[in-house]
């Protein structure tokens, strides 16, 4: 539901991830977070102009 | 403004002490804590910092039944909007609903995004980008993503009213500039939030070259009508409400409808009722649609009661009580159907019927209309 707002918005929607990570997969989880933070990087700064 | 300003203004100091404010106060049915009049004595007696802190600030709907009955017309709900105001300043705010996503989207819509929210229309029938007619279509895009869960639809009555402008040879302009209308944020107590809204807003509709803004939210076109002019002074457009350009389609007979639906009953909403003043036009499309087959509830135009939250603030077991009783109060009439105009009421009376088996069903009247159109 929230990437379909986001749509109606004009954000994109690849912007929002949704992951499970167990308290056990501390390895999973840093690769979750470097993989989103870099493609975050790449899709450079939001549209908003706020809190870049 | 301060206290004393916001009593000036709703002409508090007039207050009688009769108590019909609570008397016909919705919420001091379920919730007897909370009194209007002892509020107006509170301000009255120099308390007001209290009231500033209360919670109760937010528990009223601004449903304005005691507006409508108040022997020296103090405007309460504009007197509880006021204070709001200083309530924020002051760092307090409302226990948002729905996780308060919808006061995100409309903080959102201030940060210059570049919505997408039109596909439906173009599918619905000819819109335009230009021209005479404005279709303030308001929240239903994000209410058809975010309430589907409901089962409410709330994009069909937009693609209806497309569909019956149509019919009736009107190509309106619909536009994904367009942001929410203030309201929610205005009742809220963040005004400064509705101001960068509603300037945008205008200055769409202006660019549109439109001569008239229709609406279909009762919410929207009161808040045009009243605080749009109030804040920003003429408009330069004049603005009406679909169901006054029914009538006017009726007179012309540019559209004819069959009648043949019932039993029906109508919950009028308190902002195109008590507020806006609408009564009739609705009524005269369920006669229109019914005929006798219409029944009114036993509570209803100025008497009618709030669909139980307002503001997308402050839902509680005291809004559901409202809501329950609302539903009961339609179905004693013999109808079948329970008819809303507007897609607040729709929503928030649909949440409530979800919880328990009651033989009624829950109709928009633009949509009754659409199916009825001959």
């Amino acid at each position: 539901m929230t990437r379909e707002l986001l749509d109606l918005m004009g954000i994109d929607k690849e912007r929002l991830v949704l992951e499970w990570v167990s308290s056990a997969e501390g390895g999973r989880f840093a690769e979750v977070v470097t993989s989103f933070t870099q493609k975050i990087k790449d899709l450079g700064k939001n549209p908003l102009g706020v809190a870049a | 403004m301060n206290i004393e300003d916001a009593a000036q203004a709703t002409q508090t100091y007039y207050c009688l002490d009769c108590g019909v404010c609570t008397g016909s106060c919705p919420v001091s049915r379920v919730l007897p804590s909370f009194s209007p009049r002892i509020m107006v004595e509170k301000a009255l007696l120099g308390l007001g910092d209290e009231l500033l802190k209360d919670r109760d600030l937010w528990s009223c709907l601004t449903c304005s039944r005691c507006f409508e009955r108040c022997p020296s017309s103090i405007d309460f709900p504009e007197f509880m909007r006021l204070l709001r105001e200083e309530a924020i300043k002051l760092g307090t705010q409302p226990a948002y609903s729905h996780h308060g996503m919808l006061q995100t989207i409309m903080e959102l819509q201030t940060q210059g995004i570049n919505q997408r929210k039109t596909d439906w229309a173009r599918e619905a029938g000819k819109v335009a980008e230009k021209g005479d007619t404005f279709f303030f279509v308001g929240c239903m895009p994000y209410f058809q993503v975010i309430f589907r869960y409901l089962g409410v639809d709330s994009l069909s009555v937009s693609q209806n009213i497309i569909k019956i402008l149509n019919g009736a040879g009107i190509e309106p302009v619909v536009s994904d500039d367009e942001h929410c209308c203030g309201h929610d944020m205005l009742w809220n107590g963040q005004v400064e939030t509705f101001e960068k809204l509603a300037s945008h807003n205008l200055e769409v509709i202006r660019a549109s070259g439109a001569k008239r803004v229709v609406f279909n939210c009762p919410e929207g076109f009161y808040t045009f009508k009243r605080h749009y002019t109030e804040h920003f002074g003429d408009l330069g457009f004049e603005i009406i409400h679909f169901y006054d350009l029914v009538a006017q389609m009726f007179e012309e007979g540019s559209i004819s409808v069959e009648n043949g639906v019932g039993p029906i009953t109508y919950h009028d909403p308190c902002r195109l009722g008590r507020m806006a003043k609408v009564y009739d036009g609705p009524r005269d499309i369920l006669t229109r649609l019914a005929g006798d087959n219409f029944v009114e509830m036993e509570r209803n135009r100025e008497n009618a009661v709030c669909c139980g939250t307002s503001g997308w603030a402050n839902c509680s077991t005291g809004s559901k009580q409202i809501q329950v009783e609302r539903l009961k109060e339609a179905q004693a009439t013999g109808a079948k159907t329970l008819v809303t105009a507007c897609q607040k009421c729709q929503i928030h009376l649909t949440c409530a019927l979800s919880n328990f088996e009651m033989d009624l069903e829950l109709k928009d009247l633009t949509s009754l209309l659409a199916e009825a159109i001959t």
